[in-house]
């Protein structure tokens, strides 16, 4: 079976300074995938560069079949492709429910839109309680189920989260990463990128660990967790 | 004349909420597409012009009442801006202040320039409407009223447009996070045409409005760009709102002003409000902190 997403020999530069040197990386259907690696390694240019925030100068992106490199951020919704950006950034001052709406601005239908904040409302009854609320004024685990509401309103069928759980206090960093769990059992296609190794590849079904904007491993989330060499270089040596 | 009459105070009150609505409809347009956009538009009383002068000629080579104008005026600079902002405005978005104030100041010289080749520096005016309504004790001039009105009900239909519209919303969110709204789907070039659009074309309303009012000439632009500055300042920088506060703030501080001591003093008095707005809350009243 053709990945969902198959990205081959990716080469992305920020100016004259390369960032990716040709990596490789497919997510199947139905599975969770996660890039791990140190700051620099270029993790988060990946996802950038699949939803169209990065460049791209060499490599291929293929999404359904379809070649997606350089297309302009804008037409991800429409492809199937929903993004958490890094950083829980929310419309700050607009309402929760406005938020989630923007979140399916490509469906004209408000009837549709309207059921699609209901659905992520029984997802996440927290923002139910808080939808008349300028989502600047939530706590950072609440604006972080916001954001994944808002990447879920058109019913992707990939969502790319980027450092979903970076900054959250502990308790929020389990009740995202229940959740993320309780995506997967829904049947969703995740990617994500993550510092927090460990336990972002205890729910992984394979993981990707990037040095330096290079491949260096690539298993099941289970494997690369017992592999001697990704636990020193990856998982704090433990 | 008996100041503390509560008809005349009720007389000044009124028209200055009905000069400070026509404010609040130009300034709105600026700190729009300052707030979506971070540009300072340089031209926006050069596009007032263009409504005012339009209405000129609409009246006196077709007769048309400037209340009807409208409908030709407003969605004619409607495109005029939007596409403007496709050819120009686009290249400085996200570029250091200088590249936007340079490239609206250069449209503002543009429009100028050809305003005075076709209509000479001499003052026009549309002398469409005149008298005044009676309620009572207290005289409404008849242009000013409708002015007033039409430029409330706009500023109004835009704020709901935004507050309340699907497509409004993605305006909104635009102006806080473009990265961002880009990602949910929103073409962030197209909103900030229609943004642009939208400006121009309530600055353009304006100004058939004002051409009702006032006698206008080509360079008639810099007393009401500074004004519209000192209003978007007062109100909050990228505040819609405040903008509509800011305007009609400034109306009736002018209105009374005028009616208390002298009108010199009055066209001095958007500053000195200025001046002690930043003094006590440096953020406007509806603003709140800018952050880069």
């Amino acid at each position: 079976m053709p990945s969902l997403l198959s990205i081959r020999g990716l080469e992305v530069a920020y100016g004259a300074v390369q960032v990716l040197f040709g990596v490789n990386l497919e997510v199947q259907t139905g599975e969770i995938v996660a890039i791990i690696g140190p700051n620099g390694a270029g993790k988060s240019t990946v996802i950038k560069a699949v939803v169209g925030l990065a460049a791209v100068q060499q490599g291929q992106i293929v999404f359904d079949g379809r070649e997606i490199a350089n297309l302009p951020a804008h037409i991800m919704p429409a492809l199937g492709i929903g993004y958490v950006p890094q950083g829980r950034i929310v419309f700050a001052q607009m309402t929760v429910t406005d938020n989630l709406e923007m979140g399916a601005f490509l469906q004209k239908d408000s009837v549709k839109r309207r059921q699609a904040v209901q659905q992520v409302f029984e997802q996440f009854p927290r923002l139910y309680e808080r939808r008349h609320q300028p989502a600047g004024k939530l706590s950072g685990g609440e604006q972080q189920m916001l954001a994944i509401g808002r990447a879920l309103m058109m019913n992707p069928r990939l969502v790319i989260l980027d450092e979903p759980s970076l900054g959250l206090s502990p308790k929020y960093v389990d009740v995202i990463f229940d959740q993320l769990l309780a995506l997967k059992q829904q049947g969703r296609t995740l990617l994500m990128v993550e510092q927090n190794a460990a336990r972002a590849l205890e729910l992984s079904d394979r993981g990707y660990a990037l040095e330096l904007g290079h491949n260096r491993f690539a298993d099941s989330g289970e494997k690369l967790l017992a592999n001697p060499d990704v636990r020193r270089m990856y998982l704090g040596g433990a | 004349m008996e100041l503390l009459d509560p008809a005349i105070l009720l007389q000044l009150l009124i028209s200055g909420l009905l000069a400070g609505a026509l404010y609040a409809l130009l300034a709105c347009g600026l700190n729009l597409v300052f707030g979506v956009m971070r540009v300072i538009n340089l031209a926006h009383a050069e596009l007032m012009l263009v409504g005012a002068f339009s209405a000129y000629l609409l009246y006196r080579f077709f007769g048309l009442h400037p209340v009807f104008s409208l409908v030709i005026v407003v969605p004619a600079v409607f495109f005029f801006g939007y596409y403007l902002q496709r050819v120009l405005i686009e290249r400085v978005v996200g570029q250091p202040l200088l590249s936007s104030l340079l490239a609206t100041y250069g449209v503002s010289i543009i429009l100028v320039n050809i305003g005075l080749l076709l209509f000479s520096a001499d003052y026009k005016s549309v002398p469409a409407m005149q008298g005044s309504i009676l309620f009572g004790e207290i005289a409404i001039s008849k242009p000013r009223a409708v002015a007033g009105l039409i430029s409330v009900a706009l500023t109004l239909a835009i704020y709901f447009f935004l507050e309340r519209a699907h497509l409004g919303k993605a305006v909104r969110a635009v102006a806080e996070q473009p990265q961002v709204a880009a990602i949910c789907g929103i073409d962030v070039r197209r909103i900030r045409m229609l943004t642009f659009g939208m400006a121009a074309a309530m600055a353009a309303a304006a100004g058939v409005m004002l051409a009702m009012i006032y006698s206008f000439s080509p360079i008639s632009g810099a007393d009401f760009i500074q004004k519209s500055f000192a209003i978007i300042i007062i109100g909050g920088m990228g505040n819609f709102a405040g903008a509509l506060y800011g305007g009609l703030l400034l109306g009736v501080v002018e209105s009374y002003v005028a009616g208390f001591s002298s009108s010199q003093w009055a066209e001095a008095v958007a500053y000195l409000l200025l001046v002690a707005v930043l003094l006590i809350r440096p953020t406007g009243l509806k603003g709140t902190a800018y952050v880069k």
